[in-house]
């Protein structure tokens, strides 16, 4: 077995007496499509916090490719491979779609590239990959506008291709398909399969099981803070305590498939 | 060029560096109404180091800059403690002082002013203001104006897509201070005296009229602001009390129908599309 | 003795700081507005009140007018110029996007506001002080060697008067609670259906009244007004409610007293100009280590601009 891209040894956090992350250890495997779900309140974007270092853990380390993350800047983190998107869209208002991804270029490496005069220049390295990237995931229509005045479901695309411009290995997205309508789902459902397949290892925080289902082949399941469940994703439909979870103890037979 | 036009088109060159100094700032999102005690630095700086240290005007004027960067380096520490209401009121605080200083000191000529020995005419004063415009477009143009202008929108989300807040706003209160710093200096050598009384809480509000009038989300904004209030009074050839009243009705009105600024980047776009129908890019 | 003496010429300073630095507080405290005006509105009663008294009601309308009736109507003035900035300026704040610089329209604009008034009032009467005058110019009180004018006393009382009402209007009125209200989540107001936009105004007319009555003791005070009279005491004001607290009443009387005190001291100590440097440098080493002040909240003001 592989090492995992990310583990979490008995990460805990509470806030001020309330405790929102217990003894929650998993693995993500590198290459994998990992789901994070459980009900709202699970503590996931807690996690997702965390594990992108917004607040440390106050129990527990977080080791990416088995390097310890504790005292590491959150702004260092997107430079060792991880990058991020947020539960509600959190693009530059101001700046342009091409900016915005451009932006994600920023923890490459090199002092002298951030001296180039990129906006004035014609035509640039950083420019063309930007824009290359947005013609691929049929962006190209947008790259000049201010992203304040765009659709919902094209803000959620260019973020998570604004993360992709980092070149990271390790993707976390928060609820990257909440708001988008059936097609769009399946949209971005293709969009994060390619994403997949060119080794990019995702770990998803998502309420559409449907979507989850058709996405990825290991699930964590959490309520309470504390992880329930973690294992294959066809498993989790059968585990009891996801059940009750989400269904409550007196959940009945056949039900099972809602989860 | 008349005498008269040359010094309109000095003091529009020097409020023009003034005014992105202040923008510097402001593209990282920081208010700064403490603009006049950096351009006073900047100016008895460089009337302590030509009138009483014998420097030459050039070098003077380097480090007159140099001063009112390292000023602005060390005040940003203790200024990015604060946010908001508190900032625009440290700065101010911070003005006050500067200028509360000067006042008290015999070395600075405390309300006399000081007299400078040398001078420089309006071209060396629009020569150095072409190169700060330059400067500050090429500035803005570059990843790190990118990250500044990230910074302003969000920094939580600039700071997890690798962006170094602090550095990133510390560099421009440093960079502000010094082209403040610079404005003072060339206005030293202009006028050939300094005197206290100019520099003071109006001045600050001016020039932070000017770039937010102008607008902050381009490097235009402060350039079209500054040239708007300097030569708009001047064409209209009024009353100096008339200036500044019709100056009030234009900002309150600016605010009403434009309050983003006159230039803001959707009216860049749609320039742009207009002159270069075929050109795409952002 | 002459220390005691100074102490009271302080607080009888303080005094008129305190009603410009509650309505600078009101109005961040209510608003989340740093209001420029305040201090013009200041300089418009004590200047219309000198106008009144001195020429009459404009266009001939009467012969000059006593000093009590003309500072009255400088006082209604200021209150109109206040609701004028409320319409032009306010109204504006409403549009939030999230956005640095619309955050700033509302000071943007009072600041539009500020030359507007100051330069009408040069361009009427000219840049020079002017003489006002009252019954009791020259009454002093004397008591175990200090002097205590008459005026100082009548400006303190009425400047700790309106404070204290105001602040069991704030406390103890519908009114009070639903600016209170406002103040502390202004959704959440709008939520409990306290009408905000009826609100907001109410907040400008309090602005205005604190503000004209200052004015008006300053003239009655010093016997002498100025269209640039506001300034100094504007920013002397500004100081004061940071040094209180952004947001908290008591604090800005206490911080106004606490501005005139050293205002005072420390041109006895140091020389006149030493206040600059006393006042503010104070005000900024307070602004960096203690930025809520002496009775402040802390979440007032942080707002990204």
């Amino acid at each position: 077995m592989p090492e995992p891209i990310l583990r979490l040894e008995a990460v805990g956090k509470h806030f001020g007496g309330v405790v929102v992350l217990e003894d929650v250890s998993f693995d993500v495997r590198a290459g994998s499509r990992h789901a994070l779900i459980g009900p709202n309140g699970a503590g996931k974007t807690t996690l997702f916090n965390v594990i992108s270092g917004v607040f440390p853990p106050d129990e527990g380390r977080v080791l990416l490719d088995g390097l310890d993350l504790a005292g590491v800047p959150s702004r260092r983190r997107i430079g060792m491979g991880m990058a991020r998107s947020f539960q509600n869209i959190r693009l530059m208002p101001h700046l342009s779609v091409v900016e915005n991804v451009m932006l994600g270029q920023h923890a490459r490496p090199g002092l002298l590239r951030k001296l180039k005069p990129v906006g004035l220049l014609p035509k640039s390295r950083e420019r063309d990959e930007a824009l290359e990237v947005l013609d691929r995931f049929g962006l190209d229509a947008y790259r000049g506008q201010v992203v304040a005045n765009l659709p919902y479901g094209i803000r959620k695309k260019i973020e998570v291709v604004r993360a992709l411009m980092a070149e990271p290995r390790l993707l976390l997205l928060d609820e990257p398909a909440a708001g988008l309508n059936s097609t769009e789902t399946a949209a971005l459902r293709d969009f994060l399969m390619e994403v997949s397949a060119r080794g990019v290892t995702l770990l998803v925080v998502e309420h559409d099981m449907p979507f989850v289902n058709s996405l990825c082949e290991h699930v964590t399941v959490m309520n309470f803070g504390r992880r329930i469940y973690d294992g294959p994703a066809a498993g989790a439909r059968e585990d009891e305590a996801v059940l009750d979870a989400y269904l409550g103890t007196h959940h009945k037979k056949g039900a099972s498939d809602a989860a | 060029m008349s005498g008269y036009m040359a010094g309109v088109l000095a003091i529009l060159g020097i409020n023009v560096i003034f005014a992105y100094g202040i923008y510097l700032t402001a593209a990282a999102g920081q208010l700064n109404l403490g603009g006049a005690g950096f351009q006073a630095i900047g100016a008895y700086a460089a009337a302590i180091l030509s009138v009483e240290l014998g420097f030459g005007i050039v070098s003077t004027i380097v480090l007159a800059t140099l001063a009112g960067a390292l000023i602005g380096f060390l005040i940003a520490f203790p200024i990015l403690r604060t946010r908001g209401v508190y900032m625009v009121l440290a700065t101010f605080a911070f003005a006050e002082v500067v200028v509360g200083i000067i006042l008290n000191s015999d070395t600075l000529g405390g309300a006399m002013g000081m007299i400078m020995f040398d001078y420089i005419e309006t071209p060396a004063v629009l020569w150095t203001a072409a190169g700060v415009v330059a400067f500050v477009f090429y500035l803005m143009s570059t990843p790190i104006g990118l990250a500044m202008r990230a910074v302003h929108d969000d920094e939580p989300v600039a700071d997890l897509m690798g962006v170094n807040n602090r550095a990133i706003q510390v560099a421009a209160f440093a960079s502000g201070g010094a082209l403040a710093g610079l404005s003072g200096a060339l206005y030293a050598f202009y006028f050939g005296f300094v005197e206290v009384q100019y520099f003071n809480a109006f001045l600050s509000i001016f020039v932070l009229l000017y770039v937010l009038i102008g607008g902050t989300q381009t490097a235009w904004g402060p350039l079209i602001g500054a040239a708007f209030f300097t030569l708009i009074p001047e064409a209209l050839r009024i009353g100096e009390d008339w200036r500044f009243l019709i100056f009030g009705v234009l900002i309150v009105l600016m605010m009403i129908v434009r309050p983003e600024g006159i230039v803001t980047r959707d009216a860049i776009d749609r320039i742009v599309a207009r002159l270069m129908p075929g050109d795409r890019r952002a | 003795m002459l220390i005691v003496q100074q102490i009271l010429n302080g607080i009888m300073l303080g005094g008129i700081y305190v009603g410009v630095a509650v309505a600078f507080t009101l109005t961040i405290g209510i608003l989340n507005f740093l209001n420029f005006t305040i201090p013009v509105l200041f300089m418009l009663s004590g200047m219309i009140g000198w106008s009144l008294s001195f020429y009459g009601l404009p266009f001939g309308l009467s012969e000059p007018l006593g000093w009590l009736p003309s500072l009255g109507i400088g006082i209604i003035c200021a209150i109109l110029a206040s609701l004028v900035v409320e319409r032009f300026t306010y109204r504006y704040f409403k549009a939030k996007h999230g956005d640095a610089t619309e955050h700033a329209i509302p000071l943007v604009s009072s600041l539009g506001f500020l030359l507007i008034f100051e330069y009408m009032v040069l361009i009427a009467h000219g840049s020079d002080p002017r003489g006002f005058h009252t019954p009791f110019g020259d009454l002093d009180l004397r008591f175990a060697g200090l002097v205590i004018s008459i005026p100082q006393i009548l400006s303190l009382v009425v400047s700790l008067a309106i404070v204290a009402g105001l602040s069991m209007l704030l406390r103890r009125t519908q009114l009070g609670r639903a600016l209170r209200a406002t103040a502390e989540n202004p959704d959440a107001a709008v939520l409990m259906g306290i009408e905000v936009n009826r609100i907001v105004p109410v907040v400008f007319v309090l602005t205005g009244l604190l503000c004209g009555l200052a004015g008006a003791l300053f003239a009655v005070n010093y016997g002498e007004v100025s269209p640039y009279m506001g300034d100094q005491v504007g920013t002397k004001a500004i100081a004061g409610m940071v040094i209180g607290g952004l947001g908290s009443v008591w604090g800005a009387i206490a911080g106004g007293l606490i501005v005139g005190l050293t205002e005072t001291l420390s041109i006895h100590f140091f020389g006149a100009t030493s206040a600059q440097i006393t006042v503010w440098g104070l005000l900024l080493v307070l602004l960096l280590f203690r930025p809520k002040g002496l009775f402040g909240h802390n979440a007032i003001g942080k707002g990204k601009f």
